[in-house]
C-alpha cells in the first residue's frame, strides 16, 4: 500500500453540524509511504475515531477512504485481517494491552502472528526504553506510562506501509518521550513506512512533512 | 496458540461445562442404548426363520365340533387345491402331504437323557422349503434323512423340561449335530434311519422331511394308501391383501396367526424404543442449549479480549478456534463415554439374550456408532457455528 486518501470522510454523529472547520474531514488528505504527519486536535474532534475508520475498526462515517485505488468498504474479512498483520499498524489511545498476559507475553501474542521481529530486537527496544525489568510483570500492574512503552514494541512487531500513533506519549517523560521517537522513526524508516501521529497538546516530537488541524 | 488460548480461557465456568457434559452424556447414552437394543431385539425376531420366507401362508381348514363328530375329513380336495392355486393373489401353491405309517424317534443326549417318542411326518414341495439343496434331497435307499422340525419344541425342551430339571440349554447348532433315531414301520417292513435336523421352523408346527422321502416312504410302508392334503402352504404377493382375508372367510379356511402377533411386538417395541430416544433427543438438545449459554457468556465475559485479538490481526477463525476445539473435544468424550456405557449395558442385556435364546448372535454396533457419530458431528457443527457466529458478531460490532 502506498497511499491512504480520505475523500470527504466525516463522523456521523458530526453530520447535522453546518461548521466544521477541519484540514481532514470533508477534505481530500492523502497520507504517502515514507513521510511523516501529525494530526493535531482538541478533544472530542474524532482523532481517535479518524484511527478507528482507517484500521477497520469503526465504520460510523460518511465519504470514502481509500488504499491505494481500493475503498475499504469493499475489504473483505480475509483483507482486514490481512492489512492488520502486514501492512497497517495501531497504537491505540486505549492500548489495548491484555492485563491478563505479562509485558513479554503481550509483545509476543502479536509477534508470533507475524512472526516479524526478532527476539533479540524485542529485548532491546525493553531495554531502550528502560522497561527490560518488566518483562514478566503482568501489564495490569504496571503504569500507564509503562503500559505505553509496551505497547508501541507490541505495534512495531509487524511489517507495516503505515504506521499510527495515538497519542503515544500521553503519560510519559521528555526523555522517553524522545527514546520512543527514535525509536519509531529507525523502525518506520527501515520499513519505508509513512508514519502518522496524532495529538491533542503533548506531541511525539519527529520532523513531520505535513500537519494537520482536526 | 499458547498464549491466545492462555487468555481465552479466563472466564471459563467448570460448573458449566460439567453440567453440559453429563447432560449431553446422559441423553446420547440414552440414544445409544435405545438404538441398539431395538437393533439387538430385531435381530431376535429376525433369526427366527431362516427358511421360511414372509409371504408364504399355510392354510387349513376350520376344525370345529362337527368336524369331529362327523368325522368328516378336514382334508382339501383336488378341486379345491387347484381352486387355491388359481386365485390371483396366489404365486404358486404346494399341499402339505402326511405320512400313512408309524414313525418313531428317539435321541439321547449323551449322560443326560434319552427322548422317544411316535410322531409324523409331513412335505411340502421342496421349492417352498429354503435350504441348500444338497442339505434337502433323499434317494430312495439313502439312510439318511433331512429333517426340518417346530421351534416349538427346541422351546418346550429349553424353557419346560431343562430349565426344570437342571439341564443345559440346547442351541439350533448343537440339535444340528445330533443324529436323531428313526424307526419306520408299516406294510410289513421295519427299518431305521438317522434323522438329520437341518432347522427349526417357527412358521411350520409340523415335522418336515423331503417331497422324494415321503413318496418313497409312502410307497414302501403304505403300499400307496391314498395321501390327504390337510394343509395347503401358499406364496402370495402381498400377505395383507384384503382378498386373503375374503378368501379364506368364504371357505371357511384359517391361516396361522404367529406372524401377525409379532409384528404387532415389534411395533409396540418399536414405539416404545421411539419415546425413549425421544427423550433422549430431548436431553441431548437441552444439554446443547446450555453448552450454548455457557459458549454465549464466555464469549460475552471475554469479548474484550477477542476483540483485541481480531484488533491485533487475529482472523475470526483462529480467534474462535479455541473455543471450538474445547466444544468438540467435550462432544468426543461425551461420545466415547456413552459408547462405553453402551458396551457395559449392552453386555447385560446379550447375557440375558443369551439365555432365552441360545441362537442369538448379536448383531453389529454399527447402528449405534453411526448414530453415535452422526450426532457427534450435528452437535459440533453447531457448536462450531455458534462460536463463529459469535465471534463474527464481534467483528463486526454488533452486540
Amino acid at each position: 500500500m502506498n497511499t491512504i486518501t480520505l475523500r470527504n470522510t466525516l463522523p456521523e454523529v458530526f453530520s447535522q453540524r453546518t461548521d466544521i472547520q477541519s484540514d481532514v474531514w470533508l477534505q481530500e488528505v492523502v497520507f504517502e509511504k515514507e513521510k511523516t504527519y501529525l494530526v493535531e486536535a482538541n478533544s472530542g474532534t474524532g482523532k481517535s475515531s479518524l484511527c478507528s475508520y482507517i484500521y477497520g475498526y469503526r465504520k460510523d462515517f460518511q465519504g470514502d477512504i481509500f488504499f491505494n485505488q481500493t475503498n475499504i468498504h469493499n475489504l473483505s474479512i480475509h483483507q482486514w485481517v490481512e492489512q492488520r498483520k502486514g501492512h497497517l499498524a495501531l497504537m491505540w489511545q486505549e492500548l489495548r494491552l491484555f492485563p491478563e498476559l505479562t509485558a513479554m507475553e503481550n509483545v509476543l501474542i502479536k509477534n508470533k502472528l507475524t512472526g516479524y521481529q526478532k527476539r533479540k530486537t524485542i529485548d532491546e527496544w525493553f531495554e531502550r526504553l528502560g522497561i527490560s525489568d518488566k518483562h514478566d510483570a503482568l501489564i495490569g500492574r504496571m503504569s500507564f506510562g509503562q503500559q505505553q512503552r509496551v505497547a508501541l514494541i507490541r505495534t512495531m512487531c509487524q511489517p507495516f506501509d503505515f504506521i499510527f500513533v495515538d497519542e503515544p506519549i500521553s503519560h510519559l517523560d521528555d526523555s522517553n518521550s524522545s527514546i520512543m521517537a527514535d525509536m519509531l522513526m529507525e523502525e518506520a524508516k527501515r520499513q519505508g513506512a509513512g508514519v502518522i501521529a496524532t495529538s491533542i497538546g503533548k506531541r511525539i516530537e519527529l520532523h513531520y512533512d505535513k500537519q494537520y488541524k482536526l | 496458540m499458547k498464549l491466545v488460548w492462555k487468555l481465552l480461557r479466563q472466564h471459563i465456568s467448570v460448573p458449566q461445562f460439567a453440567g453440559f457434559f453429563f447432560a449431553n452424556l446422559v441423553g446420547m447414552a440414552i440414544i445409544l442404548l435405545g438404538i441398539q437394543f431395538y437393533n439387538d431385539t430385531q435381530a431376535i425376531y429376525q433369526s427366527e426363520d431362516s427358511f421360511m420366507k414372509e409371504d408364504y401362508l399355510i392354510v387349513n381348514k376350520k376344525i370345529g365340533t362337527v368336524t369331529t363328530i362327523t368325522g368328516k375329513s378336514n382334508a382339501f380336495s383336488d378341486a379345491e387345491i387347484d381352486d387355491a392355486a388359481t386365485q390371483p393373489f396366489v404365486q404358486k401353491t404346494g399341499a402339505f402331504s402326511s405320512s400313512s405309517f408309524d414313525v418313531r424317534a428317539s435321541f439321547d443326549i449323551q449322560g443326560f437323557a434319552r427322548f422317544s417318542t411316535d410322531m409324523f411326518f409331513e412335505s411340502v414341495p421342496d421349492e417352498f422349503v429354503d435350504v441348500k439343496t444338497e442339505d434337502w434331497s433323499y434317494e430312495a435307499g439313502d439312510r439318511s434323512i433331512p429333517i426340518i422340525l417346530p421351534k416349538d419344541y427346541l422351546d418346550l425342551y429349553n424353557f419346560g423340561y431343562a430349565q426344570s430339571r437342571n439341564m443345559p440349554k440346547l442351541s439350533e447348532g448343537i440339535l444340528g449335530a445330533l443324529k436323531l433315531r428313526i424307526d419306520i414301520n408299516g406294510n410289513g417292513y421295519q427299518d431305521s434311519y438317522d434323522g438329520q435336523i437341518v432347522g427349526f421352523s417357527s412358521r411350520l408346527n409340523t415335522i418336515l422331511v423331503p417331497q422324494a422321502f415321503m413318496a418313497y416312504a409312502n410307497s414302501r410302508y403304505a403300499n400307496n394308501a391314498e395321501i390327504l392334503h390337510t394343509r395347503l402352504i401358499m406364496q402370495v404377493n402381498n400377505p395383507t391383501d384384503d382378498r386373503i382375508t375374503t378368501y379364506l372367510q368364504d371357505n371357511n379356511y384359517e391361516t396361522d396367526q404367529d406372524k401377525l402377533d409379532a409384528s404387532k411386538t415389534t411395533f409396540l417395541l418399536r414405539i416404545i424404543v421411539a419415546v425413549v430416544m425421544s427423550v433422549g433427543l430431548v436431553i441431548c438438545i437441552l444439554a446443547i442449549y446450555i453448552l450454548m449459554l455457557s459458549i454465549y457468556l464466555l464469549v460475552e465475559k471475554n469479548s474484550t479480549k477477542l476483540e483485541n485479538l481480531l484488533l491485533l490481526g487475529y482472523s475470526p477463525s483462529k480467534v474462535s478456534l479455541p473455543y471450538q476445539l474445547l466444544t468438540l473435544g467435550l462432544n468426543l468424550l461425551v461420545f466415547l463415554i456413552a459408547f462405553a456405557i453402551l458396551l457395559v449395558a449392552r453386555d447385560v442385556w446379550l447375557g440375558l439374550f443369551a439365555d432365552f435364546f441360545p441362537d442369538f448372535t448379536s448383531p453389529s454396533l454399527l447402528p449405534a456408532i453411526i448414530m453415535g457419530i452422526v450426532l457427534l458431528i450435528v452437535v459440533s457443527i453447531l457448536n462450531i457455528i455458534a462460536v463463529h457466529r459469535k465471534v463474527m458478531s464481534i467483528w463486526n460490532r454488533k452486540d
